[in-house]
């Protein structure tokens, strides 16, 4: 039951508003996973502070190497950057694949962080990005490491009346990046399993390489047993293969046999082989 | 022909475009009560008591209605009457209505439902039909759990099968699935000036809704007028009383004006789904191909009560040999109860599902005699003068010949360029045909519909349709065949569109009828309207009648088109003389009862026929399966209206492509459209619609109908261009990532995971 | 009855002011459709998976299901029934009337809406553009193709005259 509802004018008075009225404070930002809670009853007593209009939450700059992206930016809002198609290649092409377009105008990169669903396409994204999460309260601020915060599934690690404000990504320009994603339908679909690469090569050998899986762990991860058994090749379609095996493996070590597990352990393989087939040599 | 096969602008499309069209929800009554229904958790279970006093208290609260309180029959239902509309000794699924509250606003109508307290004694649940068979399963119903068996027996199937050639024997399954029409059901009431219940819901069927609401509340049928609501969409799950008989009960009781919109998650877990079906079939063939004998065995989860069960079992059971003849046939279908949510109508009443069998096993055939999908077709199809199973000898529109020659050109250019062309690794190609026929109209039982025409005192042309129109385009047919009998364009007329109170039965809009029927039954009306006009004219102008024609709202006579006499003159004059201007025509199609035990007669006037391809592109990698193109080729009879008829096979086959490829509800764990999904714009093919016409005779200006036949194709065609791109068949709908998958393994294809690679 | 606090806000609303007195957990659907009569904005699953409700805000197109009545403050608003001018329907209305783009029809206003937004922000959208623009908005009837006909065409009409009206 929704009991009150207040926009703040400000991040500080915002994050005010969450200290005072803890623990029935709620942050709405884009409300596209929220209203489908209040609907379905999950949510409790609560007052809503809306934060979807706080432009502190909207940054986007480049700033000594870093791209610090507002925790507030809407979907569409990643997909039309300019500066982030060059420098965050992935994150805009995950954002590009949530849900409809009805729902990328109003939801969030934040709000989808702190939902924290194991399908949630923007986090693999992020993870590739290697991004740092900006946290506010009304105590004080703190960084940490995307994965830090991922808790489990629906249970990003967010103190009482923090909010996430920003995120600080490393600059991929000039790196090729793709998201790919395994749905029931083409759009309007829920991750099956995501991944999301990040990589740069150096005279034909793979320099660097981010790999992150969604939907087949609790919470999306990076999959380093893949990215190391690719890194400083020149990989042919076999170390594709080989990758995508351990990635996989390491998916099912990480979630254990689930009833899914049959179909994930081959997809997510075939998923790696897929996506990363423009690294190989000779291009096929 | 001046109106038939034109696409005439569809009826009723502009107030939709405006956003000022009013559906079942859209309520134009100040303050009316909310209606809301307590519905069962428990699957099976006796109702040891009901008390409503808790609830009562609530502020807003008016009224709460049980089973007791209902004044008349408590039973319901379209063919076999099983089902309470409010349960009173036991409750038979999960979501079966027990309680109606009505209260002031939506809050104390949330509350009322949920202080309503049910005492329940828990009993076995059955949930798949072969527990339900088992002689020690719990009956779910006093008769038992088998709500219908049908056979069709024909020839000598055991002579037949020893002297096959080939003999192909394979198990189908299909799930239940849910008609997704987007607008969830709704309705709204209110009692008349002189004491008449009106009822204005979203229904395929007011007609049917009056007589249960009728029977229901133990009143005379006239005491209750249905009036159809803008429908968002049918598909079949608006044949069933939905709200019409709850907005009944509490106008009966309270006298009030009162709404009842169902939400989405009710639709879900409480209106009829498609049958969820298992087919088994063991089809024989001779060395050239021609088919020698069909056995199936078809089992149908037909849920907690009949709805349309046993036409469901029924049509699939006839329309098992798919449309090839065969002489010897044994089809034995059984319509099973269980405690899964009600199965009943959806387009096409089961034989998606058969066709799925029927299309598969032709394909299998095909493989093992070397000889081409589409000839295989062809040297099976039925043609005019051909036998079906049931007996009926076929008359001359069997235009399924023709659309398999439609399609050939699309199949070859598919199987020779497209399918080697060019494509990205790891992908594979596969073509697939489906074919289809299907009966116009109800099984074997009267079928009839009555239209009215009438000019009234200022000349003009009303005309009185009970068919409703859900959103296929009924109305704009069937106009467009009066304008042409009477020569008028059709804004010049007015049309009175499913109203108990001012329309005459023209039967349910199902079974792709209306076209056929109610086109018959309003040709008929019309032609005695201009008969008569035209003898007016006639005794009025002194010439003879045979001079006489009907056009652009005048009789204006052939040879000196400026001797012309108005209808508005022409109906002053009857008016004077006392003569009525006012028709009524019928139409029941000719048909015989099928024989109870061989399952012989002539269920159905016509048939369609079609027959679509499917180039799909499957990724070997993921399982993922993308529609490139389906070319559909409908015989229609003729098309009426062309542009409504290229809408229905465009959604035909967007049905189609859900059916195939993703939809499936899962009792108990189905809940909304987040776990329910239907393609969008993004998964839909490239569609070539082709019409066929092959000319019926007894239809009206040749036409049979098109709405189910348009979806039937669709899913075999695709199921059997995967196995044809894989090399690997799946038995089971919807091809879901996990099938496709399995499939692609089965068939040897990289093999996933650790060392795979290309082979 | 209702301890809830009531939230004022004023909005425009197919080109004129409201105001309103909103519940903090309403939605804008509700408000619309329920309390402001605007019943061409449709539910169709109350959790932003069909699109039948979608309105244009701000220019862009959103669930009013999945939007809070509070949230409309200060934003203009389109509904179908804003689409239309005192001198006749909106191109894209004729187009979709034209193209036999509705069938049952109950899709039909937020397809507009949707195809509206797409529009005023791409001029004359390709067919994928289009396409998943409307990925959104289920239809069961038409089979997408008529929808997507119709706003492709409405949108080259529109090139010629006028920006979007507003």
């Amino acid at each position: 039951m929704v009991r009150g509802y207040s926009r703040p004018r400000s991040l500080d008075e915002a994050l005010e508003m969450l200290a005072r009225l803890t623990p029935r404070a709620l942050p709405i930002a884009g409300g596209t996973d929220l209203l489908v809670d209040l609907r379905e009853g999950r949510l409790g007593e609560c007052h809503l502070v809306d934060i979807s209009r706080l432009e502190e939450l909207k940054v986007l700059e480049k700033r000594s190497g870093k791209i610090r992206v507002g925790a507030g930016l809407t979907f569409s809002e990643v997909e039309r950057s300019g500066l982030l198609r060059e420098c965050a290649p992935v994150l805009v092409k995950a954002s590009s694949q949530v849900g409809s377009l009805q729902i990328r105008n109003v939801g969030t990169i934040g709000g989808n962080v702190a939902h924290c669903s194991p399908a949630a396409d923007t986090i693999p994204a992020l993870l590739v990005h290697r991004a740092r999460v900006v946290l506010r309260s009304s105590n004080g601020s703190r960084e940490v490491a995307l994965e830090a915060l991922l808790g489990g599934p629906y249970k990003a690690l967010l103190a009482p009346g923090e909010l996430i404000t920003e995120f600080v990504l490393e600059d991929a320009s000039h790196m090729w990046g793709e998201f790919s994603k395994i749905g029931r339908r083409r759009e309007l679909a829920i991750a099956r399993l995501s991944l999301a690469a990040l990589a740069r090569k150096e005279d034909g050998r793979i320099g660097e390489l981010y790999l992150a899986l969604g939907a087949g762990t609790p919470v999306p991860r990076r999959m380093e047993s893949a990215e190391r058994a690719l890194l400083g090749k020149r990989p042919q379609e076999g170390d594709l293969w080989e990758a995508g095996w351990l990635m996989a493996q390491e998916m099912v070590s990480v979630s254990g046999p689930r009833p899914s597990t049959h179909y994930k352990e081959k997809a997510a393989c075939g998923l790696l082989v897929r996506t990363l087939l423009p690294l190989l040599e000779d291009g096929s | 022909m001046e109106w038939i096969g034109r696409s005439i602008p569809r009826i009723g499309a502009q107030t939709r475009a405006r956003g000022k069209a009013l559906f079942g929800g859209d309520v134009p009554l100040e303050g009316p009560l909310i209606l809301k229904l307590l519905r069962s958790p428990r699957p099976h279970a006796r109702i040891l008591s009901i008390n409503t006093e808790r609830a009562m208290k609530n502020d807003g609260v008016e009224a709460i209605f049980t089973a007791k309180d209902i004044p008349g029959r408590n039973l319901i239902g379209l063919i076999t009457k099983d089902q309470p509309l409010l349960a009173h000794d036991k409750v038979r699924f999960v979501g079966e209505p027990v309680a109606l509250v009505a209260a002031r606003d939506e809050e104390s109508a949330i509350r009322g439902v949920e202080e309503v307290e049910v005492v329940y004694e828990d009993l076995p649940a059955i949930f798949t039909p072969d527990e339900a068979l088992d002689p020690g399963a719990v009956p779910i119903h006093e008769k038992g759990n088998l709500l219908h068996r049908r056979v069709v027996v024909k020839g000598d199937v055991e002579d037949a099968l020893s002297r096959a050639h080939l003999v192909v024997e394979r198990t189908y399954s299909t799930p239940f699935l849910e008609h997704a029409c987007l607008e969830p059901d709704a309705g709204w009431g209110y009692v008349d000036k002189d004491g008449t219940l009106v009822i204005v819901a979203s229904t395929q069927n007011p007609h049917y809704d009056q007589r249960e609401v009728a029977e229901l509340l133990g009143v005379e049928k006239e005491r209750v007028r249905v009036i159809q609501a803008a429908t968002g969409g049918g598909f079949g799950s608006k044949l069933d009383l939905t709200v019409q008989g709850f907005i009944g009960l509490a106008l009966y009781h309270l006298r009030r004006p009162v709404k009842l919109t169902l939400s989405r998650e009710e639709v879900f877990l409480a209106t009829p789904k498609r049958h969820a079906m298992k087919i088994w079939m063991r089809t024989a063939a001779r060395r050239d191909g021609r088919l020698l004998a069909l056995e199936a065995k078809i089992i149908c989860d037909t849920g907690a009560y009949s709805s349309y069960g046993v036409a469901v079992a029924t049509r699939a059971a006839v329309h098992a040999t798919g449309p090839y003849e065969i002489e010897n046939v044994r089809v034995e279908s059984l319509a099973v109860y269980t405690n899964n949510p009600i199965a009943g109508a959806m387009r096409g009443f089961g034989v998606p599902q058969v066709a799925f069998a029927h299309e598969s096993q032709m394909d299998i055939l095909a493989e093992s005699l070397g000889i081409d999908p589409l000839e295989i077709r062809r040297i099976n199809a039925m043609r005019p003068e051909s036998v079906t199973a049931t007996g009926q000898v076929l008359g001359e529109s069997v235009g399924l010949l023709e659309a398999l020659d439609a399609v050939e050109p699309h199949y070859r250019e598919a199987m020779e360029e497209w399918k080697k062309g060019p494509r990205r690794p790891y992908t594979a190609r596969g073509v697939g045909l489906g074919a289809m026929w299907y009966g116009i109209g109800n099984t074997g039982v009267r079928n009839p519909s009555t239209v009215k025409v009438q000019l009234d005192e200022r000349g003009r042309v009303v005309l009185y349709i009970g068919a409703a129109d859900m959103g296929q385009g009924s109305t704009t047919v069937l106009v467009q065949m009066a304008s042409e009998t009477l020569g008028i364009s059709p804004e010049e007329m007015e049309v009175v569109i499913a109203d108990t109170g001012l329309t005459p039965d023209a039967g349910a809009s199902s079974a792709s009828r209306q076209t056929y029927i109610s086109g018959n039954a309003l040709v008929r009306a019309c032609r005695k309207l201009s008969e008569t006009l035209l003898e007016e004219a006639s005794r009025l102008m002194g010439l003879p009648r045979g001079e006489l024609v009907l056009r652009g709202g005048n009789v204006v006579s052939k040879e000196k088109p400026e001797r012309r006499v108005s209808l508005a003159e022409l109906a002053a004059l009857a008016k004077e003389r006392g003569v009525s201007l006012e028709f009524e025509g019928h139409f029941d199609p000719e048909t015989t009862p099928l024989d109870p035990s061989t399952g012989q007669g002539i269920p159905y006037a016509t048939y369609s026929f079609a027959c679509q391809m499917a180039q799909v592109e499957v990724d070997l990698l993921t399982g993922q399966v993308e529609v490139r193109r389906i070319v559909a080729a409908h015989d229609v009879g003729k098309a009426i209206n062309p542009k409504g008829v290229v809408g229905q096979i465009r959604g035909g086959v967007a049905m189609g492509v859900g059916f195939a490829l993703m939809e499936e509800f899962l009792p108990g764990s189905t809940r909304s459209f987040k776990d329910y999904h239907i393609p969008t714009a993004a998964d839909m093919p490239e569609v070539i619609p082709i019409i066929v016409e092959s000319s019926e005779p007894t239809g009206p200006f040749g036409a049979k109908g098109v709405g189910e036949p348009a979806l039937i194709p669709t899913a075999p065609a695709i199921l059997n261009a995967i196995a044809d791109a894989l090399g690997e068949r799946i038995y089971a709908l919807p091809a879901t990532l996990e099938r496709v998958c399995e499939a692609s393994i089965r068939a040897g294809w990289p093999k996933m995971g650790k060392g795979g690679g290309p082979r | 009855m209702n301890p809830e606090e009531k939230i004022r806000i004023s909005f425009r609303l197919n080109g004129r002011e409201v105001e309103a007195h909103v519940l903090p957990g309403e939605t804008a659907l509700h408000l619309l459709r329920e309390r402001l009569g605007l019943r061409g904005v449709k539910e169709g699953c109350g959790i932003g998976e069909c699109g039948a409700c979608t309105i244009v805000v701000d220019k862009k197109a959103v669930n009013s299901c999945l939007m809070l009545a509070a949230q409309l403050h200060g934003c203009e608003v389109l509904t179908v029934e804003g689409l239309e001018s005192p001198v006749g329907l909106h191109p894209l209305q004729e187009a979709f009337l034209e193209h036999d783009a509705i069938q049952c029809g109950y899709c039909t206003p937020g397809m507009l809406l949707s195809a509206y937004a797409l529009i005023i922000s791409r001029g004359v959208p390709t067919r994928e553009e289009i396409v998943r623009a409307l990925a959104g908005n289920l239809c069961r009837c038409t089979g997408y193709h008529q929808i997507v006909d119709a706003v492709q065409d409405a949108a080259r009409r529109m090139a010629g005259k006028e920006e979007g009206r507003w």
